[in-house]
């Protein structure tokens, strides 16, 4: 699994380098995810820009990174493709998922 | 418009191979837009790990038939594994949708949300263990 980290805006942007995240990759997502957080890292902004797909198991492992994260962090998601929105839609993680259209945005939001 | 032949498949019970099988079958779908095939792709994805990890607890050797007919108005999708299954009754007894408090991050849902989708995406689904063999049966026309 390929991600790359950039320290911007105060954040942690990490973009990952995946055309899928799904139950292939879903745990071991969710580890080097919390990893960082675990290092420190607090805010921080998921790329998702290359992910074409995503089940309900790479959404779990989003979704645990929320929590592991808790009220004193923040996970901003960037670059959302049809089909991660479609799962997001579906499950209705829509809702809950701080989504934006731009890295830029994600940063400064 | 294009016309397909039926999809025959038989694949081992592996999360990679699942994966691979989804994009084969959603090969057939190039009559639904963009949204509804990432959807329908979810959805067979989802089944399909479903086998992979509950059905046959990632066992090695373990195979999951598949065979998939794209016709005039909508794709059938039949899966069948030997694993353990789920009691029908359980499938039955999924919701069709996803209900939680957005407002309370720790009670988010992180799993349990594969059959809500399956049960979302297509128009109609059976799920039944006959003699050892578990069917998943899914219609999903091509026009809502």
């Amino acid at each position: 699994m390929l991600m790359e980290d950039l320290s911007e805006g105060g954040c942690l942007v990490v973009s990952l380098r995946e055309k899928r995240l799904d139950a292939v990759i879903a745990a071991s997502f969710r580890e080097a995810m919390v990893a960082r957080i675990d290092q420190g890292h607090r805010n921080i902004v998921l790329d998702l820009s290359q992910v074409n797909f995503m089940d309900s198991s790479g959404l779990g492992s989003v979704v645990y990174v929320l929590k592991h994260l808790g009220h004193t962090g923040r996970l901003h998601i960037c670059g959302v493709t049809p089909g991660v929105m479609a799962v997001l839609k579906l499950t209705r993680m829509d809702r809950v998922l701080k989504t934006f259209d731009s890295r830029q945005a994600a940063i400064a939001a | 418009m294009n016309s397909h032949q039926p999809l025959y498949l038989v694949v081992p019970a592996t999360l990679l191979d699942a994966r691979l099988a989804t994009e084969r079958i959603v090969a057939l779908c190039d009559r639904f837009d963009t949204e509804d095939r990432a959807d329908y792709a979810t959805a067979v994805m989802e089944w399909l790990v479903n086998v992979v990890k509950h059905s046959y607890g990632h066992a090695s050797g373990a195979q999951i038939r598949i065979c998939a007919i794209a016709g005039p108005e909508a794709i059938e999708l039949t899966i069948e594994d030997s694993g353990q299954g789920m009691a029908p009754w359980k499938f039955d007894a999924a919701p069709s949708e996803l209900n939680f408090d957005a407002t309370d991050i720790s009670k988010l849902p992180e799993s349990g949300m594969g059959l809500v989708i399956i049960k979302s995406v297509m128009d109609s689904v059976r799920y039944h263990r006959d003699r050892g063999i578990n069917r998943l049966t899914a219609v999903r026309r091509w026009q809502r």
